[in-house]
């Protein structure tokens, strides 16, 4: 049962009854009386809430930053109308809209309410619970009932890189098709045979064709297909870390002031008063693992159009997802499908159970794209050791999601305080340099950009080692 | 191409939510289940207790310093001893009634168990006989005028008596404490604490008045210990009758602080106002008890959330700032923004990174036109002497950057 207002305003009304009655003693007791025979008859009169059935349906997928509708439909088999308030109780980043709202349900009918979800993360989303409270007929209280009708949503990424898929479709037409190369590499088929003309490269000369027609005949080539792309995902402590700004807002991503600038009493620090203020505290961003996705997303597509066959693991200390033999037009799905549930896990990524996971579920030489951050750290007690176990059998490329505000920091040096941030950054982006370079030197293709700049430079290095036939 | 990123509806994903929807509130019958346990347990608790008060007899408290209590409190005993010694012990609870027997052959006792009011005190400084006080009473300045009571008080503790005051010398060390007293010429002051007795003896105006700091030394508990009782008897046994002042025994459905703030008609506050008020009292109560079941109760459940952690990615780079900032690290400071500035400029001047530091100097000398020892000092020196040659340093190096593009 719930009591309304109305109940309490009654007994507002009754201290001034009581205050004016020639008998206060039995005004009270009759106030009270009357009150209680009031809620009496409510509860007794107002519409069964346990018989209620409810059926649901509406969105069950949708794309992080679309809204999914659900409907609600009440049926009322009691013999009372059922008339009050509903709740579809969601998680508050699933952001359902209305709170509550009105019912009307007459007996032994149903009516059809709607709830809209706008989502603020990734993930599954499920409804907890259906709370319902039916009024009485006096208004002084309602019955109210919690019931269980479980739907979920899922939230998937929201590929927002997409919008760079046409151009990069067009530089692989590009490759396939019309400019067939002329170098071969391990990662090119034989195209055909024509004719010499100046400027070819003359170790290409077929002398066998040569030979037989009265002509110098070149052989071209093009960029094999069906190669195998293994998307490697790093879901461990280094992918929490928020970077660049968020395309859409995630849950608990606004920054509470006190919490980010603590204030220590006892040391001034006019520079760091003087930062809040001319630069408002930056949002944090986005997890660099949803930036990672955007790009593996984008790469998938770009790889399922050129004919490569693409797998997609997700690691940290254990496989938190495996997407092997999607076919091309079931890849996309199922890749958002099994990343919308990740999140970074706050524990060391363990490298080495990662690179046996990759070797034994890549069989056949391959393309490991890995991404992770480039954090020097991370990677010198993590991936350095056994990268070479991966290098010598796969074509490894490592993505790394830079951060803006560190090259931020490295370039603003207007105050003391300023330059000694700054010289914080220069070393941090020394220690990526470094890492960079130790991974390079290691015959590890590297890809490190800027959050919003990952996924077409990613795209870019697939492209440029399918032109050159190394894949 | 929107078909093949759209997702695609998996037949898991539609099916699995259709289930039927199932009541899980609470009903009457597990309501019960779940509260009989407690109930039972509080009704238990409830029993105990009424049976310890019904069969313990009186749970009366004791009244303080009261001759007719027999409590520890009390002060029976005192009374009792009194009257073997064939003193009278007149048991009075208002200043009306003591200023009714008042004579030259008398002891008023005036303990701090008694709430006196200015008008009754006044009445009682003004009464022929001896006067005992005893305690902090609040108004010792009017009823002893001469003594004043020193602002600390003292440990209640084993004291001895130190002076000539014979029942006081008779009695021996006694359980005293409390207030001190710093008292008139010719006043004789006993039990000293810090040489300031808390006991205090004089003649004013033909009668005796005697001040003493605590008056715990008279309860039932303490008479036996010590020389209490020969004091207490000593103090009070100098004329025939002792006029002791008790606290008025409440009456019914009257409490004792309506009684202190009675006005001057004798009306209470309670008294003059209507009844209508406190029932009103009431029912308001009532209201706010229906207003926080309102507020209180929710539509269903509170839904808690796992969210994921949110922490920015260059938090580490700051805290790095912070601590050369708090270090005023300019060493380590000016080494990376050298080894940053370094690793732009070196490969722009088509230089290898192995080039020495001369080459460097020479070639970025030759493209800026700077003096090479500015330079140098700027790329290899001493690390700045203090924050604003750091400022200094970075803005030179920014120079030199811009000037090799």
């Amino acid at each position: 049962m719930a009591l309304s207002g109305r109940a309490a305003l009654v007994a507002a009304l009754g201290v001034v009854v009581v205050l004016i009655a020639p008998q206060p003693g039995p005004a009270l007791a009759g106030v009270c009386l009357l009150l209680a025979a009031g809620v009496l008859v409510d509860l007794l009169f107002a519409g069964a809430v346990r018989p209620l059935r409810f059926h649901r349906s509406g969105d069950t997928l949708i794309r992080l930053g679309q809204t999914a509708t659900l409907q609600i439909v009440v049926e009322n088999p009691g013999r009372r109308r059922v008339r009050g308030e509903l709740r579809d109780a969601w998680p508050p980043s699933a952001g359902a809209v209305p709170r509550s709202q009105p019912v009307d349900v007459p007996p032994g009918e149903r009516r059809r309410y709607t709830v809209t979800l706008a989502p603020a993360r990734r993930g599954d989303r499920e409804s907890v619970a259906v709370a319902v409270r039916s009024r009485g007929p006096l208004g002084l209280a309602s019955r109210q009932g919690t019931h269980r009708a479980p739907w979920s949503v899922r939230v998937l990424p929201p590929f927002l890189s997409r919008k760079h898929l046409p151009s990069r479709l067009a530089r692989l037409r590009e490759l396939e098709g019309q400019h067939p190369a002329l170098v071969r590499g391990q990662g090119t088929e034989f195209d055909s045979l024509r004719e010499y003309v100046v400027g070819d490269d003359v170790r290409s000369i077929d002398w066998r064709a040569t030979a037989r027609r009265h002509d110098v005949v070149v052989r071209t080539w093009r960029p094999e297909r069906d190669r195998r792309v293994l998307i490697v995902l790093d879901t461990g402590r280094t992918s929490a870390g928020r970077v660049g700004v968020a395309p859409i807002p995630l849950a608990g991503a606004v920054p509470r002031r006190g919490l980010l600038t603590p204030s220590i009493p006892g040391q001034s620090r006019p520079g760091a008063v003087s930062r809040t203020q001319d630069e408002a505290l930056p949002a944090p961003g986005w997890p660099r693992l949803d930036w990672s996705m955007d790009a593996a997303l984008l790469l998938a597509a770009l790889a399922a159009r050129a004919g490569d066959r693409v797998d997609f693991l997700a690691y940290d200390r254990a496989v938190r997802a495996w997407v092997s033999g999607a076919s091309r037009t079931e890849l996309l799905p199922a890749l958002v499908n099994v990343m919308a549930p990740i999140e970074a896990e706050l524990i060391e990524a363990d490298a080495a159970g990662m690179v046996a996971a990759v070797l034994s579920r890549a069989r056949h030489r391959c393309l490991v794209v890995l991404l992770t951050d480039l954090n020097a750290a991370a990677l010198d007690e993590g991936l350095m050791p056994v990268l070479p176990q991966l290098s010598s059998r796969h074509l490894v490329l490592v993505a790394g999601v830079s951060d803006p505000l560190v090259a931020a920091m490295a370039a603003r040096k207007g105050t003391a305080e300023q330059v000694y941030d700054a010289a914080a950054a220069e070393r941090a982006m020394a220690d990526r340099r470094r890492i960079t370079a130790r991974l390079r030197r290691h015959g590890v293709e590297v890809v490190d950009a800027a959050p919003d700049e990952i996924a077409p430079a990613l795209a870019d290095a697939y492209l440029a080692l399918k032109a050159a036939g190394r894949l | 191409m929107s078909d093949l990123l759209a997702p695609q509806r998996q037949p898991g994903d539609t099916t699995a939510p259709q289930q039927p929807s199932t009541a899980v509130s609470a009903t009457p019958r597990t309501l019960w289940r779940a509260a009989r346990a407690p109930l039972a347990v509080a009704l238990l608790l409830v029993v105990v207790a009424a049976a310890t008060v019904l069969l313990g007899g009186q749970g009366r408290p004791g009244r303080y310093l009261d001759p007719d209590d027999g409590s520890l409190a009390g002060g029976r005993a005192l009374a009792a001893l009194l009257r073997a010694h064939g003193v009278t012990v007149d048991r009075v609870d208002s200043a009306d009634r003591a200023a009714a027997l008042a004579s030259g052959d008398r002891l008023l006792l005036v303990t701090d168990a008694f709430p006196l009011t200015p008008s009754e005190v006044g009445r009682l400084a003004d009464l022929p006989g001896d006067l005992l006080i005893v305690g902090d009473t609040g108004y010792l300045h009017v009823l002893a005028p001469e003594v004043r009571a020193n602002r600390e008080r003292v440990r209640e503790r084993s004291r001895e008596p130190r002076c000539d005051l014979p029942g006081a010398q008779a009695a021996g060390s006694a359980h005293i404490g409390g207030l001190t007293f710093s008292g008139p010429r010719g006043a004789v002051g006993c039990y000293p604490a810090d040489d300031k007795p808390t006991l205090l003896r004089y003649a004013s105006g033909g009668r005796t008045v005697t001040v003493v700091g605590s008056s715990g030394f008279m309860t039932n508990q303490r008479l036996d210990e010590d020389g209490n009782a020969a004091l207490a008897l000593n103090l009070l046994r100098g004329k025939q009758a002792v006029t002791w002042l008790v606290r008025p025994a409440p009456e019914e459905g009257e409490s004792q602080d309506d009684e202190t703030l009675a006005g001057p008609e004798g009306k209470s506050f309670h008294e003059l106002m209507p009844d209508n008020v406190g029932w009103g009292v009431w029912m308001a109560l009532i209201a706010l008890l229906l207003t926080i079941l309102w507020r209180g109760r929710r539509l269903g459940p509170v839904v808690a959330e796992r969210l994921p952690v949110v922490v920015r990615a260059a938090e580490t780079v700051e805290g790095r700032g912070r601590l050369y900032r708090a270090r005023r690290a300019r060493g380590t400071a000016a080494e990376a923004l050298r080894a940053g500035a370094l690793d732009r400029i070196v490969p722009r001047l088509g230089l290898t990174a192995d080039a020495g530091p001369d080459a460097v100097v020479s070639a970025i000398a030759v493209r800026t036109g700077q003096d090479p020892r500015q330079i140098g000092a700027a790329l290899y020196g001493p690390p700045p002497a203090d924050d604003a040659g750091l400022v200094g340093l970075a803005g030179y190096l920014d120079f030199l950057e811009k000037g090799i593009q």
